[in-house]
């Protein structure tokens, strides 16, 4: 799967870079406006560790960004479950959160938490959980009631019971949200980076449109993409291996 | 009889196409768009007072004046064919030339770089560039404004490490709660609203100016493709003309009144008062010699320019400036 | 010896009087002036095509389904319980696993035993997804017999499965909890009417009369087999249905 993921990025990117190459030569348009093979080939060569060292950067932000999320959205999503007062509250909430546009909260970030650390990761965090909150709150909401009548019938259901038994019967669908929001998590620290921060592959772009340097950019693209490929493969596989250990299968 | 009709078919095909290529191209000898490189203000005022007095159709131009950003770049609109002329800073149009973007400088906007750096007086005395050693120092990294600190740094044989780079954000409240000491911002601009701000607080301010201290970056320049300055010169003349117009008519105190009531159009929110101060510091950057034609290209800026973004590994080697510094007769 | 037999059986009754039920999106009642009594321990029945409210009833007794009209006393039986065909266990253990975490440790041997009687002894230690429907119907109907119930309610609890194993489950569960209250919602006449002790009779969706309460033949272990009195039972269900 991994490397089934790394060839079809590569495939993508060329195919992308071949778009862009075939527009340059029939427009006849200059290195400024889209770079030729050997720029290309050259930021690549001098840029390789820098760009490789920031993605690594983002990527480590990223998952743990992931991760905040994910337990935020399993927190939100199992209280939000219930059709209480409480519940009904915190699913307005977390809509209306997301209602904000991030670029109108990061520099409300900026100011509060600095450029550092903590600003890229809640920004990650944030672009993140909306999706998993939506379908932690769908899953959670819905009752598994072949399953959990005997217990509510003879008293024995406990919340963390309901939780189990609702993640079990809905585990497919969480493994492919959750590895899907990878992606999620990625653009929302390299967005989180992009608009404050001073590290992380967001912020090389950033630079690199200031000097509007698309070879530059190009080859951010490219170590975003493999990364992400990789990440998301990573995550795949780690989703049957908890499928096979829980359901046997 | 098939032939025939095939013939006939083909013909009517290519000629279509013929007419849809002429038309396109009589448009667009007509229609002429201007690329700025920001937002409709005080920056810009000389192309908003022309367009807003009709001085380009008064002239036979029909121009089309839209404003600019940070992801809209004039030189690359100017290739696609998206823009006939455009505003672009000095270091973007020697980047793209080293990258071998067919464009031409003709003319310069700003005489005096409006990027410089706010600072608290009471708190900073800044008489030599040794002064910059061990301050809090903002800038734009990747922007222009960080080149021109490190050469200033440089010219005051101080290394990065004696001094602190902090990054600069949309957002001032580091330079408020006195974090940083030394804020890029564009004087004519940014200039007096902070100055107004903080003067509520009564506290003074002053500007940092790297010409004052022998650097000269050069800033926002009229430019346009080759192809268009090689085959329509007159075109180019025309606008020019009109264009470098309206900005010495946008800059007469005589004209006051109705640029700031211009001015409140596009940014009712700024006072008036400020817009004022914004043209008045505008006048300076722009002509700051009577002497000086307006739109003048400073060859010895550009020389510079090129200097340290050469130094800096920011350019590949210095070019031939005038291959791209191309003056209009008129000025 | 079975949950419930320390209790007074004899006290314990369910008695439904001129019981109607409409469900809210509905104009027709599903229910209509339903009344029975169920005064002694055992197997009862509902009997009836689908649809005619059988379930209705069951969850109206269990107190499910409220907004009814009519009355319904369930006179000592505190604990009922509700159990169908369609129920599943969870799947991330064994089913062994499960059923001994639903029941208390002093039954552990009642459930050995009633796993050995359902023929289930192969296959407890499987998951729930990898047994058949039958054998799934069996496991669920464990947990449920061996839960603190006055009254169970079995919706078509053994469907799926043989008959011969049927009846072996029947008679045990007779034998096993001789004072708790069973109503058996089946499909399957002749089972029915073989080993119920009441019958009550459900016409279809269209009802025109209120359920009938039928006497049953109630066969227990070793009870002499009387065909001409099932029949006669059988031809009575046919009729009132």
């Amino acid at each position: 799967m991994l490397l089934k993921r790394i060839l079809q990025f590569f495939l993508l990117y060329a195919l992308f870079i071949g778009c862009l190459l075939l527009l340059k030569y029939s427009l006849q348009l200059s290195d400024y406006v889209i770079p030729g093979p050997v720029g290309m080939l050259q930021t690549l060569t001098t840029k390789y560790r820098s760009y490789g060292l920031a993605t690594l950067n983002t990527m480590s932000i990223a998952v743990i960004g992931q991760v905040v999320s994910v337990i935020l959205a399993f927190t939100l999503g199992i209280i939000g479950r219930q059709s209480t007062w409480l519940g009904s509250f915190i699913k307005v909430a977390a809509y209306n959160i997301q209602a904000y546009p991030i670029v109108a909260l990061a520099p409300i970030l900026f100011i509060l938490l600095g450029d550092g650390f903590l600003t890229r990761l809640l920004i990650a965090a944030m672009i993140c959980y909306f999706p998993l909150l939506l379908s932690v709150l769908g899953i959670m909401s819905k009752p598994v009631t072949d399953i959990e009548h005997f217990y509510r019938a003879t008293g024995r259901m406990r919340w963390q019971l309901e939780v189990k038994i609702r993640t079990f019967e809905n585990l497919n669908q969480l493994t492919t949200v959750i590895a899907g929001s990878a992606t999620l998590a990625m653009a929302g620290t390299i967005v989180g980076e992009f608009i404050a921060a001073n590290a992380g592959i967001g912020y090389t772009i950033r630079i690199a449109l200031y000097q509007s340097d698309l070879a530059k950019i190009l080859i951010a693209l490219f170590f975003i993409g493999i990364t992400i490929a990789i990440y998301q493969a990573m995550l795949e596989l780690l989703g049957i291996a908890i499928r096979r250990a829980w359901t046997g299968k | 009889m098939t032939m025939i009709l095939r013939f006939l078919s083909r013909s009517v095909l290519v000629c279509t196409l013929l007419l849809f290529l002429h038309s396109t191209y009589c448009s667009a000898n007509d229609n002429i768009t201007y690329r700025l490189k920001w937002l409709r203000n005080v920056s810009v005022v000389g192309a908003l007072y022309a367009e807003h007095n009709q001085l380009f159709s008064k002239a036979g131009l029909n121009v089309t004046v839209k404003p600019g950003g940070p992801e809209r770049d004039a030189i690359r609109e100017l290739e696609l064919g998206r823009a006939d002329f455009g505003v672009a800073s000095a270091d973007q149009v020697l980047r793209a030339r080293a990258k071998g973007a067919p464009i031409v400088v003709i003319a310069q906007l700003f005489q005096i770089n409006p990027l410089q750096w706010i600072y608290r007086p009471e708190k900073l005395q800044l008489g030599s560039l040794a002064d910059l050693k061990e301050k809090v120092i903002g800038v734009t990294f990747g922007g222009n404004d960080e080149s021109i600190m490190r050469t200033l740094l440089a010219e005051g044989n101080l290394d990065s490490s004696q001094v602190r780079l902090f990054s600069v954000r949309y957002d001032y409240t580091p330079f408020y709660r006195k974090r940083v000491q030394l804020w890029p911002v564009y004087r004519n601009a940014q200039g007096p609203i902070i100055t107004a701000q903080l003067a509520q607080e009564g506290e003074k301010t002053a500007y940092f100016n790297p010409a004052d201290f022998g650097v000269k970056f050069v800033a926002n320049s009229v430019v346009t493709h080759v192809r268009t300055l090689k085959e329509k010169p007159e075109l180019v003349q025309r606008f020019l003309g009109v264009l470098l117009s309206g900005w010495q008519q946008a800059l007469d105190p005589e004209n006051e009144k109705a640029v700031l009531s211009l001015l409140q159009h596009y940014e009712p929110n700024i006072p008036q008062t400020i817009q004022q101060e914004q043209l008045r510091i505008t006048r300076t950057l722009i002509q700051p010699d009577p002497t000086v034609a307006i739109g003048r290209i400073d060859h010895a800026g550009w020389d510079q320019t090129q200097e340290i973004m050469v130094s800096q590994k920011l350019l590949p080697h210095t070019f031939a400036l005038q291959e791209i510094l191309k003056p209009q007769k008129s000025l | 010896m079975a949950q419930g037999a320390t209790t007074t059986a004899e006290s314990m009754s369910l008695i439904c009087e001129k019981l109607t039920f409409t469900y809210p999106a509905k104009e027709a009642p599903i229910l209509a002036q339903v009344s029975f009594q169920l005064i002694t321990p055992g197997f009862h029945s509902f009997f009836g095509p689908s649809g005619a409210g059988k379930t209705t009833l069951a969850k109206i007794i269990t107190g499910e389904l409220h907004d009814y009209t009519g009355q319904l006393i369930t006179n000592g039986l505190d604990r009922i319980l509700y159990s169908h065909n369609k129920e599943r266990l969870p799947g991330w253990s064994s089913v062994d696993h499960h059923l001994s975490k639903v029941i208390t440790p002093s039954l552990l041997p009642e459930k050995d035993k009633l796993v050995d009687l359902f023929g289930l002894a192969d296959c407890v230690n499987a998951r729930f997804d990898q047994l058949s429907m039958g054998q799934q119907n069996r496991v669920n109907l464990i947990r449920y017999l061996l839960q603190d119930c006055d009254l169970l309610i079995m919706d078509e609890s053994l469907a799926n499965v043989d008959e011969l194993t049927r009846e072996t489950i029947i008679l045990s569960l007779k034998e096993m909890f001789p004072a708790r209250y069973f109503i058996y919602i089946s499909h399957n006449a002749r089972e029915v009417a073989k080993f119920c002790d009441s019958i009550l009779v459900f016409q279809g969706s269209n009802q025109v009369h209120a359920p009938r309460m039928l006497q049953g033949c109630n066969v227990r272990t070793n009870t002499e087999r009387n065909s001409a009195e099932l029949d006669a039972v059988l031809l009575e269900i046919m009729n009132a249905a």
